[in-house]
């Protein structure tokens, strides 16, 4: 007899499973999400949505009141989204490496399914939650967080070290999930908008327009030039912010206090210009379903684009010397590297795939808004490293303050919003390439209420890609390797 | 270069904002304010509807129906202005950051057209105090009970050069052992209700606390959630609220320095 007789016999996995679609060369298809729902008759679906190429999302959908079979050996990605599953919907997943409860702390009561069950006066439960145990000689445990040190969101990381040497991170999140789906639920389409701008607060704009291009899409209207146009430019101010902010707290965590004090005095005085021109600092209550809410004054635009190139000359020129400063190339280059096969395993999205040699920005590959009258770079580099993603971030902020320049000097005039009905039952999605990469939303409204609201947030996908950038650093250069990722928790947590 | 950051850093003209131009200032926040005068019974139920937090309200008060504002609710999202005909403008000034929860709320008889409002701040108390204020250093622990982000994101600012909180002595101190005041924001949820608690046990008496932003004030937009708890003092004591969503760092040092008044004038 040839080959090895397996230790113990083979069990039979059974339940549903899909196939992954493939793109046009013959590859399996970038799991972009995986989301439960409930049918009309309340029978349990879940849909797999793939990025199959060529300007196109594909879903499969299976009726999942029967147990799935676990597709996270296959596609890695897919682990974090059927632990969701589980725990929101009690869909059953057969298979899963890693079967813990992932949104629910210990104090939520096993069997509660909030998208199923009802959750008023849901009891306080006591239940152990087990992390990995790293076993060995001279291997110690770092517990850090839910409170950090710092202005920072609440997350628990927990090191398994040799010496400063990080052999494994493990993560818990979701300390500032606020059931933003559930809460989506028998709102009105234009209410919905309002929880999208609360989900993670500095991407406010990035959230309320993939939510508002949903619904534009499930209605089949097409927002007016103007809108579209200032959305634009919401989009990338929202993304050069993010950038310049970034780079000056890469700065900061490596003590060049300096460079991040003139990093935040830039940002801070986009974030007044961006309040003179629309009235709030961080482009709240402007993008609505339909278009905008109100109509931005042409000049005060045109002040806005005049800032925003006074702040990126001044950035530029500082994230140059920056980046020439030898301590600091010490610190970025080689720390934290996210290897491309991890990267493409775990579907990562945004800066970080960008700086792992994963070619993809949703503004290029399924083209939204007015982004189809503009030509841009996608930089890509694959050394993966802090040093990278700082790169691509510079490399970004200088197309962001082009794009908000072509844009407000040919603002096109007319509406800014088109009405639009909301009855019965509609479906739509969006994605929007948010400063943190692929923003996904799936709506569907029953008699014309929400009656599901999917978030795909770029930091729920790119969580579970750190602890391998991470593994094999000091200790000491994690808070570096987090701030140059720099994913959102309550993105993540929703 | 590092030397060549620091003579770019030294050739920038100081961007300080003086102290009496940040407090009362909410530029860029669209907090609403009501102009009186334009008030109706129609106006007032109108608000009512638009407002999604229901930060707008009728209530009863002293046997006359009075249009109710609690700034804890408000998120500002602008559609009482859209919807009041000019009855609501977004405010010019802001002396509603570090009150009471009682501080919080304005009514206005709407038959008589007049503010009615029992407990109203003072904007010259903080003023006149200036100078006291300065005199003392205060170590702030700031705590996300839950939040979306935007008000950390704000709190940063305040250290930034514009604003730069350590003028007045003012740190954020890493370890609430250190902390005189703890600065609380977003809706405490379910997750983090224990770490809250614990946190708050572990800061010396005497223990301010503040309730930052529409999330910690009232549970803003999430008020309701299956996974939130509630506001901030639904889980520990509050001294000061500060609205806002997010409140601009103007209104966080405003509302800092008004707790701190409020504590020094006890
Ligand atoms: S701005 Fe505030 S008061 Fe006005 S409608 Fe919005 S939440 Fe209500
Ligand atoms: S108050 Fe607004 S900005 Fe602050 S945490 Fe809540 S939703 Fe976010």
């Amino acid at each position: 007899m040839t080959g090895q007789t397996p230790p113990f016999p083979e069990r039979k996995r059974e339940g549903a499973a899909i196939e992954i679609p493939r793109t046009e060369n013959g590859s399996p298809a970038r799991l972009v999400t995986i989301f439960g729902s409930l049918d009309v008759k309340g029978g349990k679906r879940a849909h797999y949505i793939f990025d199959v190429g060529q300007q196109r999302y594909a879903e499969v959908a299976l009726p999942a009141d029967r147990p799935l079979l676990s597709l996270a050996r296959r596609a890695p990605a897919a682990a974090w989204y059927e632990r969701e599953l589980q725990d929101q919907y009690g869909i059953e997943i057969v298979g899963h490496p890693d079967p813990r409860p992932l949104i629910f702390h210990d104090n939520w009561p096993d069997g509660v399914h909030p998208m199923v069950d009802p959750v008023d006066g849901v009891p306080w439960a006591n239940r152990d939650y087990r992390f990995l145990e790293v076993q060995g000689e001279g291997i110690a445990e770092v517990a850090v967080g839910p409170v950090h040190a710092g202005i920072i969101e609440p997350g628990h990381f927990r090191f398994s070290v040799v010496g400063d040497t990080v052999l494994n991170l493990e993560l818990r999140h979701f300390y500032t999930h606020k059931g933003v789906e559930k809460r989506f639920e028998g709102s009105s389409v234009t209410d919905g908008v309002l929880l999208a701008e609360s989900v993670s607060g500095d991407n406010c704009f990035a959230h309320a327009v993939c939510y508002s291009q949903a619904v534009e899409n499930a209605c089949a209207i097409d927002v007016p030039a103007q809108a579209s146009a200032v959305r634009l430019i919401g989009l990338e101010l929202e993304r050069l912010v993010c950038h310049i902010s970034d780079v000056g707290g890469l700065c900061a965590d490596v003590g060049f206090s300096v460079a991040a004090a003139y990093a935040a005095r830039i940002k801070e005085s986009l974030l007044q210009a961006s309040a003179q021109c629309c009235g709030t600092r961080y482009w709240r209550g402007i993008a609505v379903p339909g278009g905008l809410r109100h109509d931005l004054d042409s000049g005060k635009v045109l002040e806005l684009s005049q800032e925003v190139e006074r702040a990126h000359r001044e950035f530029s020129d500082i994230a140059r010397l920056i980046l020439e400063t030898p301590s600091i190339q010490n610190r970025f280059e080689k720390a934290g590297i996210l290897r491309p096969e991890a990267a493409r395993d775990l579907a990562v999205v945004g800066v970080v795939a960008r700086s792992s040699g994963v070619d993809l920005d949703v503004r290029r590959d399924h083209p939204y808004g007015r982004y189809e009258h503009h030509s841009f770079e996608i930089p890509v580099t694959d050394y993966g490293d802090v040093m990278a993603r700082a790169n691509i971030r510079i490399a970004e902020a200088a197309t962001s303050a082009r794009l908000i320049e072509e844009a407000a000097r040919s603002l096109p005039a007319g509406a800014v919003s088109v009405p639009f009905r909301a009855d019965g039952e509609m479906r739509g999605s969006s994605a929007v390439e948010s400063p943190r990469g692929e923003l996904w939303y799936w709506m569907e409204t029953r008699d014309g209420r929400l009656a599901r609201c999917h978030i795909k947030s770029p930091s729920f996908q790119n969580w579970p890609a750190m602890p391998f950038a991470v593994a094999g650093n000091i200790i000491a250069d994690f808070p570096l390797i987090n701030k140059s990722f720099n994913l959102s928790y309550s993105g993540c947590d929703r | 270069m590092i030397l060549d950051v620091i003579e770019r850093s030294l050739r920038q003209p100081s961007r300080l904002i003086p102290v009496e131009a940040l407090l009362g200032n909410c530029d860029g926040s669209r907090m609403p304010d009501v102009v009186v005068d334009h008030l109706t019974p129609d106006i007032a139920r109108k608000l009512s509807e638009v407002c999604p937090t229901m930060a707008f309200g009728i209530e009863a008060q002293e046997g006359r129906d009075c249009l109710r504002l609690s700034y804890g609710r408000c998120i500002g999202c602008g559609r009482c202005m859209e919807a009041g005909q000019g009855c609501v403008i977004a405010a010019k000034h802001f002396h509603w950051c570090g009150v009471t929860k009682a501080q919080t709320v304005r009514f206005w008889d709407i038959d008589g057209r007049a503010e009615i409002t029992p407990h109203a701040p003072n904007p010259q108390d903080t003023r006149g105090q200036i100078p006291s204020l300065l005199q003392r250093a205060l170590n702030i622990r700031q705590l996300d009970a839950g939040s979306c982000n935007g008000c950390e994101a704000e709190i940063t600012a305040l250290t930034n050069p514009y604003y730069d909180l350590e003028r007045f002595g003012i740190h954020f101190v890493a370890s609430p052992k250190h902390a005189d005041m703890l600065l609380v924001t977003g809706p405490v949820t379910r997750n983090m209700a224990d770490a809250v608690r614990a946190t708050y046990e572990a800061v010396p008496a005497p223990k301010l606390v503040v309730a930052v932003g529409a999330c910690g004030c009232s549970g803003g937009i999430f008020a309701g959630s299956h996974a939130i708890v509630g506001a901030v003092d639904a889980v520990i004591p509050v001294d000061g609220y500060i609205p806002g969503c997010p409140p601009t760092p103007s209104m966080l040092a405003s509302g800092v320095l008004e707790v701190l008044r409020r504590r020094l004038a006890r």
